[in-house]
């Protein structure tokens, strides 16, 4: 037995996270188009879908570098998880905006040319992909939508199931070409207008600000991967060092994170990746001798790996050894749900 | 190729996405996911996914009924490759920026404009 699958998983805090969300977007959308038409270069006039074209394109982009930021900015500091936790809804509405942007941009500027659709229109308007000034930028706003589009769509949980963590995250990693793309769209094209230096300048500092977190993000990273290789024992750090009812996350030779529990004195290892969607179980603390994944509240006991009965999900468990006072992990895992000796931890008080 | 043409094997593609579509939902998916089984609700927000992945779908839907699926690939998402995409990403869009801001037109934007006077004709 399992979790049924329902339409979208409601909780208070994605009811508040959509709500800030549709709340900011609405906002973003009123002063684009009615608060501040002298700063966005709108004295002069213009009809209403152009309007509509620039202020759900800006959303869009704006969303997006928002987007791409908190995974970065949680990996640099944890008091950023929760934006990160909540963040497939966002990426839909981004979606839903960009669509709309593609909507109002295809009933304007390619609807007015005789014996050819709006989408013959916007492929064949201007084909020269072989020069930079001039080159159609409007290739790279369809690539960047349907990748949008791509994401938007498999976020629900059955696709993560389904399609299995590395082919679905394989997917998802769509979102840095898609970014790129967007960059590129936005620089060759409206960019390239100098009647509008306010947004030139929001969206310079926009993906340079993304650029910058993803490689001091992944520089991070780097430094705390370890040197060892796949078949040695991988070093968690002092046992002095997780708390009770807590866990330490270890990366793995090869990516995979495992979670070191302390309960009631033993030190139990499992996948840090939750059977459910992958959510952090290191992250989660241990109630009742259960580990609480944070993002769905999916439960397994850390010395077998196993979620309470009824329930069937299991994770991989991996055994520890202890030498003097610090904590090793087998980077081999075992298969599901498999039992693990707990190993006695040395009290953390008597430790240096 | 032309844009016709890309837009009818765009057609095509989700004509057959359609059409998996319709045995996935109502056959396929109760055979190979016990979770989805007695739930039908979120049934149709699956329908958009199917028409785009669906060579994915037929793929993965085989791997489950041959039973050839890996267990541990559902315990590890690929964390390794997610920082060399991220920092390419952030070349592109650096290498992005620079070459507009080169390309960027500039012009005298305080001189007054000039409304031209069409030539006389020719006599």
């Amino acid at each position: 037995m399992s979790v049924k699958y329902t339409p979208v998983q409601w909780n208070p805090s994605k009811y508040w996270y959509d709500a800030v969300m549709l709340v900011g977007i609405v906002g973003f959308l009123w002063v684009f188009i009615y608060a501040a038409p002298g700063a966005l270069n709108h004295e002069f006039p213009i009809n209403a879908p152009i309007r509509n074209a620039r202020a759900f394109g800006a959303c869009a982009f704006v969303m997006l570098t928002v987007i791409l930021c908190i995974g970065p900015l949680a990996r640099l500091d944890r008091r950023f998880l929760p934006l990160l936790y909540n963040r497939r809804h966002f990426g839909v509405m981004t979606a839903a905006v960009a669509l709309s942007h593609a909507y109002f941009v295809l009933g304007w500027y390619f609807s007015f040319r005789q014996g050819t659709t709006q989408w013959e229109a916007v492929l064949s308007s201007n084909t020269s992909y072989g020069q930079v000034l001039g080159f159609p930028f409007e290739a790279l706003g369809i690539f960047a939508l349907i990748c949008l589009l791509l994401l938007a769509v498999t976020s629900h949980d059955f696709w993560l199931k389904f399609l299995t963590p590395p082919v679905w995250k394989a997917l998802h990693f769509l979102i840095y070409p898609a970014y790129a793309a967007v960059v590129g769209h936005v620089a060759l094209g409206a960019f390239q207008s100098r009647g509008n230096d306010t947004l030139a300048v929001i969206f310079t500092a926009g993906a340079l600000l993304v650029a910058a977190l993803h490689v001091l993000a992944a520089l991070r990273e780097r430094h705390a991967a370890p040197a060892t290789t796949a078949a040695a024992w991988v070093e968690v750090g002092p046992a002095a060092d997780i708390g009770e009812g807590r866990a330490k996350i270890a990366i793995l030779p090869g990516g995979d994170r495992v979670a070191v529990f302390r309960h009631e004195g033993m030190l139990s290892a499992i996948s840090n990746a939750c059977a459910h969607q992958n959510g952090p179980l290191g992250e989660g603390r241990i109630l009742d001798c259960l580990v609480t994944c944070p993002w769905h509240g999916f439960q397994y006991d850390v010395r077998t790996g196993r979620s309470p009965a009824p329930f069937t999900e299991t994770v991989p468990t991996y055994r520890v050894k202890l030498d003097g006072g610090t904590v090793f992990v087998d980077p081999t895992p075992n298969a599901p749900g498999t039992p693990v000796d707990p190993l006695p931890a040395p009290n953390p008080e008597v430790l240096p | 190729m032309s844009a016709g043409a890309i837009i009818m094997a765009a057609q095509i593609y989700t004509l057959i996405g359609a059409g998996v579509a319709a045995l996935f939902l109502t056959i396929g998916m109760d055979r190979i996911d016990e979770d989805a089984r007695g739930a039908y609700a979120f049934r149709p927000l699956l329908i958009p996914a199917v028409l785009l992945i669906w060579p994915l779908v037929i793929w993965r839907w085989l791997r489950e009924e041959t039973g050839t699926a890996r267990w541990q690939a559902r315990h590890s998402p690929p964390r390794a490759a997610h920082g060399v995409a991220a920092v390419l990403m952030a070349l592109v869009v650096i290498v992005t920026l620079a070459t507009a801001l080169t390309i960027r037109q500039t012009w005298p934007a305080d001189i007054a404009p000039v409304q031209l006077t069409a030539p006389e004709p020719a006599q």
